[in-house]
Formats: structure tokens, C-alpha cells, sequence
């Protein structure tokens, strides 16, 4: 499964890059599932990000949406912390 | 509905004669936000703004979309400077016309209490004291949720 994620503000200096294509070997079914799954694969940062996924934001496609809805193929995931523009 | 992202200064003022040389133009109303350089704690060097190029434009237009299903509005100009601010500089300009000056008022404030929360853009304060991601206000979050009675 591809999947492109986009990080931005904190976590974008955190991980060290705004954007990546990622290739799983098995399906994720939520934004919650892909960090679950990036945090036993991975680990380090990841594993803070799934702890703390509560005080981010998650957009599916640019859309705000929430940790529980469904990606699909190809989809772009973005995490960002919460907005603060204007 | 203009919808303009830039890192380049704007001049309101400009902004506001466009569209009331537009038609069906009985009131205009504009908002403009500007980079603060008062703070008990710390002083303010500059401001870094990010945003997510592709999902701003789509957040801002259903932005007004839905203050166009609210009120009976004619034009809306939206204008967000990212990249580098220093203290005093504009950073938004929200202008809203219609007929009647009511309707302009209204959409105006909703559609900045909405920007605040919905649309990706993020700012980095470094001030004397260091570099800190600015963290969302309650108060935003409280004026965007009061505009929920409307539905």
C-alpha cells in the first residue's frame, strides 16, 4: 500500500522532512494504524507521535478528518500540530 | 471568491477599491490582521508562517462557502502572507461586499473565526527568548464554536 505523508510545523523539524512516499507491506485502515504501525516498525519518534496523536491534526486528501477514518491507496495523509494562521 | 496565498506585503486599502468597483456593491467590509510586537514576556524578532499549499485553497473556499449559504454576500477577497513577518506587518486581509451592510459584517467575522481554526497555516515566533511554535488560543476555538448556533 502507498501512501504520501506530509508533516509540517514542529514535526516537520522533528522528522526532518515536509514530505514522503511511504510503501507498506501490509493495508492500514486509519491515520491511527499507519503511526501504530510506523511506531513498532520504526520506532523513536514515531512512538511519541502515536502517543501523543491526540494534540495533532490529521487531513486525508486535504481534508481535516479524524485518527479513526478510512485512507485508501494512494491517499495523502498530512499530520500538523493544531492551526494557528490569521 | 479570490483566495490569495504570498509571501510579499499587500496593500488593504487596494484591495478594498477592487471590489467596490465590482457590481451589486452596497457595502464593503474588511478585516486585517497584523503581526504583534507586544508581549509582557518576551520581545519579538520576526515570525515564520507555514502553510499546506493545496488544502489552504480548498479549506478557504469552503470557508466561504458556507458564509455564502449564511448571508447574501457578493464579493470575497481572502489574502495570507506566509514566509518571514516582522512585528507590525500585515499578515491577513478578509473583505467581504453585499447589498446591505449587515450581511458583509457578519461574513466577514465568520469567515476570520473560521480561517483561524480550519485553514493550514502555522506561525513560528523567534523572539529574544528563542524559537516557539505558536500554540492555538481557546478564545479562537470558543469563536469559531459560538458561530455553531447559525446551523
Amino acid at each position: 500500500m502507498n501512501l504520501k505523508l506530509l508533516f509540517f510545523a514542529n514535526l516537520r523539524e522533528q522528522f526532518g522532512f515536509s514530505q514522503k512516499e511511504f510503501t507498506l507491506s501490509k493495508e492500514v485502515r486509519t491515520p491511527e494504524e499507519f503511526l501504530l504501525i510506523m511506531s513498532k516498525q520504526i520506532g523513536g519518534e514515531w512512538i511519541k507521535l502515536f502517543e501523543d496523536k491526540i494534540l495533532y491534526k490529521v487531513a486525508i486528501n486535504q481534508d481535516l478528518s479524524s485518527w479513526k477514518d478510512p485512507i485508501f491507496e494512494g491517499d495523502e495523509l498530512a499530520i500538523f500540530p493544531p492551526i494557528t494562521g490569521g | 471568491m479570490t483566495i490569495i496565498i504570498q509571501e510579499d506585503s499587500f496593500s488593504i486599502s487596494k484591495l478594498i477599491l477592487e471590489l467596490s468597483e465590482k457590481d451589486n456593491v452596497g457595502a464593503v467590509v474588511s478585516f486585517s490582521g497584523y503581526v504583534r510586537e507586544f508581549s509582557k514576556e518576551k520581545q519579538l524578532k520576526y515570525m515564520e508562517l507555514e502553510h499546506y499549499p493545496g488544502m489552504t485553497e480548498k479549506a478557504l473556499e469552503s470557508i466561504v462557502q458556507k458564509a455564502k449559504s449564511h448571508w447574501d454576500i457578493e464579493q470575497t477577497t481572502i489574502i495570507h502572507r506566509v514566509g518571514k513577518l516582522l512585528p507590525k506587518d500585515i499578515i491577513v486581509g478578509v473583505i467581504v461586499s453585499s447589498r446591505h451592510r449587515s450581511n458583509a459584517f457578519k461574513a466577514c467575522e465568520f469567515i476570520i473565526d473560521f480561517l483561524k481554526t480550519d485553514a493550514p497555516f502555522w506561525k513560528k515566533e523567534i523572539s529574544d527568548k528563542g524559537e516557539v511554535w505558536v500554540s492555538e488560543r481557546q478564545e479562537d476555538i470558543i469563536k469559531k464554536a459560538n458561530w455553531n448556533k447559525l446551523d
